[in-house]
């Protein structure tokens, strides 16, 4: 029994390599990352070898999600962002997801806990970098210098822009960093949360007598935060899906 | 040919049954963001705008070599971009959570 509640986000290699001096271990973290990943290809592709005109409920869960994107991608970045960019948007979003959802499961075949891999801040860090470099060089590509009119929002007299501009690039240059610490920070408080009110039902019945009845407080508030956390899994998905359409709509019209 | 609609096939019936049953369901609305979510959104937006501020005029201090004016501008600056950014998110959630223009009135209650 693990009684600290950080142990959870340790990271343990199952098969040790390294390329070109660099450690490049499989740990439990790839692991869970692969098994995210496979998981959610293989849902989709199960769910949708039918092609039913009438669905099944696979079927429906599987176009529910993509409808589901296919609209978010549309309010945000239009059709043409829809046309280039649904397949990103909609990976990005199943792998956070199952991710997130991967790690709500308790300990299976002698392991702790499944990982959770997006409570690691490197991983949240390299999904929004992967975010953030595409809207500059789709920007960049699409626009070419025009897309220097996102920090020059039009209407503004040229003496203000001399203070509008380097807050305007601030501002984008914070967007990774936000976007990355909000996945990584609800996922890991989160998961923190649930550790040290499951911790206090031993602990309690350790103490033995009355404290021992008390120690049904902390489980039914375990209970309740795994709800919650539930929910917290699919809302940062959401949350990141959402923000990277409405980056990748900058991308595609600077300078609004 | 006197009937010149298209047959009434089993394709475009179950098609407007799907859209009379989906009507009557709740539209795809985003689900309701809690308040903590959005209090932590604030905060990172306001937060993540300070620290780039402040790295990037540091960066600019080590390559020009003006320490320490670039820093303080920089942290200046970010402070400005992160209110820009806090007042960004609150109008992207006032747009999507209009106010109700039927709610009861909060009765002002200050001694004036």
């Amino acid at each position: 029994m693990a009684d600290n509640p950080i142990e959870q986000f340790g990271i343990h290699p199952i098969a040790e390599f390294s390329v070109a001096g660099y450690d490049a271990s499989f740990t439990n973290a790839s692991l869970a990352m692969v098994g995210g990943a496979v998981l959610a290809a293989w849902f989709f592709n199960w769910a949708m070898k039918p092609a039913a005109m009438v669905p099944n409920r696979a079927q429906v869960v599987a176009e529910g999600a993509y409808g589901f994107i296919h609209g978010m991608l549309k309010d945000a970045a239009g059709t043409e962002g829809v046309k280039k960019f649904l397949p990103f948007v909609f990976t990005l979003f199943l792998f956070i997801f199952m991710a997130n959802m991967l790690g709500m499961f308790p300990g299976v075949f002698g392991v702790h806990h499944i990982f959770t891999p997006t409570s690691q801040i490197v991983v949240t860090a390299a999904l929004a970098m992967m975010v953030f470099l595409t809207v500059i060089v789709v920007g960049f590509a699409k626009n070419g210098l025009k897309f220097f009119k996102l920090f020059a929002p039009s209407g503004v007299p040229w003496y203000l822009l001399l203070i509008v501009t380097p807050i305007e690039i601030i501002s984008f240059f914070s967007r990774p960093l936000s976007h990355a610490v909000r996945l990584w920070a609800n996922i890991l408080a989160g998961h923190i949360l649930l550790k040290v009110f499951a911790g206090f039902v031993p602990a309690l019945i350790a103490a033995g007598g009355f404290y021992g009845l008390l120690s049904v407080l902390p489980l039914a508030m375990t209970v309740m935060l795994y709800g919650l956390e539930f929910l917290v899994a699919f809302l940062q998905a959401y949350v990141f899906a959402i923000l990277t359409c409405i980056y990748l709509n900058d991308a595609l019209h600077p300078g609004h | 040919m006197a009937d010149e609609k298209p047959p009434e096939d089993a394709l475009s019936d179950l098609r407007r049954r799907v859209n009379a049953a989906r009507g009557e369901g709740a539209p795809d609305t985003p689900p309701p963001q809690s308040p903590a979510s959005l209090a932590m959104r604030y905060g990172g937006e306001f937060g993540a705008a300070i620290i780039v501020g402040a790295l990037l005029g540091y960066g600019v201090d080590h390559f020009v070599h003006t320490s320490p004016w670039g820093l303080i501008a920089g942290v200046a600056l970010g402070f400005g971009a992160g209110v820009v950014n806090v007042v960004r998110v609150a109008q992207s959630y006032s747009r999507s959570n209009p106010i109700d223009p039927n709610a009861p009135s909060v009765p002002d209650d200050e001694e004036d």
